[in-house]
């Protein structure tokens, strides 16, 4: 094999390095869970990643375009606890969306910072990251808080057809919409380009602005959802809901082949992701690794990642399908 | 990661950076009006005293810390992970190694985390920013592991009085910040990696042109704040004689917060550590200020929050303006 196929072949895995991860997670963890491949088991691996999931689907958009959101997963904790107070005032409904809302909100503002005020979004979304935990913290004196209408929470992890619950259908539904605006609308298509390149972009035509400020605002509405789902299934609103969650989000999204430096990535990548994390989580904790080596395991994960990432960008800048994979594979 | 920011034809202009200059002095001078207006207490030798010990905790951190900024290296969020890596094995390492052998070996195993950031900063050139939350959450996952996440206490509590004691009526904390500043700034801006660290921040191709070993001067302000943090976090979990594994929760944001409201510029090249320095005195003379009032706890990370959104903003906003004048 000659060196140039061979560095393909290479960069070739690391973008689909997905399938390879899900595979041997998959494997690792029907042998470590025996009850793996039962239906309830997927089941529960599918809802328990649907929080993290739905939050990966906004992380996804933004990646692509070349920005992050770290105050998601704050923005977690804090629609979570709007969800839940407001239940005995408005109700559960109106309570629930305007949980949801303040997610947009949160997002709206950190497209501001960012598009108007030119904030790099890695500091942007940190100082939101650190206000809006703030905020959790200030309006529940730090202290937990439980709804009035139990309920209505139970709706979101009741199992639907055995297999999926509302959360988890709720995240397929996303997975399968994205990816069907990112690969078949041209809308879709002009986010790459905004993520490769935003001044080519602009010169192309595309709104690179209206661009930026949808993603922001698209990520910060899916990290409502997801804090409003989460905290209804359990009733209970927590400022600290969430705290160690960000880099299991990013790591999620980054094992799908969404990169850091944007321009690429994929919506059935980022499920992949979440579902390697996911079975991963679940296998740990069935065997009792303590919840800091399941840290240590995610950030390692984390940051080899972007270190192959790093070594292949390089010589990987084109987009190569699936089927050019295998017959590259059949080649060697 | 795209910077829409990003230009470097708008950096040559130094004229707005004067009135940066005065802005901190001056927001120094007005909370210190401010606060003995508001509160009797404030202007009480021990409550000064009190804003010093806390501010040269944090100090250590923002000395390293402006390093990284001046660089080009964004900001380090492993602190808190590399702090409770230096307190807790201070203590852990006490009874064995000796004091002496025990701070050694715990600032030498913060600076090793610093070092791994470092490397994939400096030499495989990944984002700052991703690289330390993820070296943090191990980092910190393996402190946990390691003390199985519970409190370790102190076994000799005549190092913590050692600690706590004064020289010439100053805390020995407060000594000791002060000569890791001086340090830091003769460094800074009187030695060749000081000038490799502007020369690296402000033009990262052209300096690498020059010969200059960026990633060596990228890595090092890492690996310095590592070390430094690990400093701050032995004389914390020997003052307090105790060290549990979030010992260190917020002090990166503290430490970020100085050091952008100091003027320093996230997008390197600009900036000293005296600058820094006063934009810490300012943060926590405002801290001061807010828990005096009884304003609640979590108000004053918002407050945080909004200063670093703010600063980097009027920073990203000065130099639009240099570049069109």
């Amino acid at each position: 094999m000659s060196k140039v196929a061979r560095r393909e072949l290479f960069g070739t895995l690391a973008t689909y390095r997905v399938i390879v991860f899900l595979a041997v997670t998959l494997v690792v963890s029907s042998i470590v869970v025996p009850t793996f491949f039962t239906v309830s088991t997927l089941g529960l691996t599918l809802d328990r990643a649907a929080t993290i999931g739905i939050i990966a689907v906004g992380l996804t958009v933004l990646l692509i375009a070349g920005q992050i959101d770290l105050s998601s997963t704050a923005v977690l904790a804090l629609s979570g606890i709007v969800a839940i107070s407001f239940q005995g005032q408005i109700g559960s409904v109106p309570a629930a969306i305007l949980g949801v809302l303040v997610g947009t909100v949160v997002g709206v503002v950190n497209g501001i910072l960012v598009v108007k005020f030119q904030v790099n979004s890695l500091v942007a979304t940190l100082a939101m990251m650190l206000s809006v935990r703030a905020i959790a913290h200030w309006v529940t004196n730090s202290q937990p808080i439980s709804g009035v209408d139990v309920l209505f929470g139970l709706g979101v992890s009741r199992s639907i057809g055995g297999i999926f619950t509302f959360r988890s259908l709720l995240f397929l539904a996303l997975i399968l919409a994205l990816s069907f605006w990112l690969t078949r609308t041209v809308a879709g298509r002009n986010l790459f380009a905004v993520g490769s390149n935003a001044t080519a972009a602009t010169a192309s035509g595309v709104r690179t602005k209206r661009y930026l400020y949808g993603g922001f605002t698209f990520a910060g509405t899916c990290s409502g959802v997801a804090g409003v789902i989460q905290s209804l299934s359990v009733n209970t609103g927590s400022p600290v809901f969430g705290d160690t969650l960000i880099v299991v989000v990013v790591a999620a999204v980054v094992v799908g082949g969404t990169r850091i430096e944007g321009g690429r990535g994929s919506a059935l990548g980022t499920l992949g992701g979440v579902l390697t994390l996911t079975a991963l989580t679940i296998a740990m904790e069935y065997q009792s690794v303590s919840a800091y080596v399941q840290q240590v395991v995610t950030g390692t994960i984390l940051i080899l990642l972007i270190l192959l990432d790093r070594t292949v960008s390089g010589n990987m800048r084109r987009t190569i399908r699936i089927g050019m994979l295998f017959r590259r594979i059949a080649a060697v | 990661m795209i910077d829409l920011s990003r230009s470097r034809t708008v950096e040559t202009s130094r004229t707005p950076k004067i009135g940066g200059w005065i802005a901190v002095p001056v927001g120094i001078l007005l909370i210190i009006a401010i606060g003995a207006v508001l509160s009797p207490r404030f202007l009480s030798i021990s409550n000064f005293s009190n804003i010093l010990l806390s501010m040269s905790i944090v100090g250590m951190i923002v000395v390293g810390m402006t390093f990284v900024f001046i660089s080009g290296g964004m900001a380090d969020l492993s602190v808190p992970a590399t702090l409770a890596t230096g307190a807790i094995i201070v203590l852990r390492a006490q009874p064995v190694l000796g004091t002496l052998g025990a701070v050694v070996v715990a600032v030498l195993a913060s600076g090793l985390a610093g070092l791994v950031n470092g490397l994939l900063i400096g030499y495989a050139k990944a984002n700052p920013i991703i690289v330390t939350l993820g070296v943090g959450t191990i980092v910190l996952g393996l402190a946990q592991a390691f003390v199985g996440g519970v409190i370790v206490y102190g076994t000799d509590p005549s190092t913590g009085d050692f600690v706590k004691s004064q020289i010439f009526g100053i805390p020995m904390i407060v000594v000791i910040f002060i000569i890791i500043a001086i340090i830091g700034h003769i460094l800074l801006s009187r030695s060749t990696w000081g000038r490799w660290t502007y020369a690296v921040g402000s033009n990262y191709r052209a300096t690498e042109a020059s010969a200059v070993p960026v990633r060596n001067i990228k890595a090092g302000a890492f690996v310095l704040t590592a070390v430094l943090t690990g400093v701050s976090g032995v004389l914390l979990g020997l003052s307090l004689q105790s060290a549990r594994p979030l010992i260190g929760t917020g002090y990166e944001f503290d430490a970020i917060t100085a050091v952008v409201v100091g003027g320093v510029s996230l997008f390197g090249g600009f900036g000293s550590i005296p600058r820094a320095i006063g934009g810490l005195l300012f943060v926590q003379l405002l801290t001061n200020v807010l828990v005096l009032q009884g304003v609640p706890t979590p108000v004053q990370g918002l407050a945080k929050g909004i200063l670093i959104a703010g600063a980097v903003a009027v920073d990203m906003y000065l130099r639009r303006k240099g570049g069109r004048s």
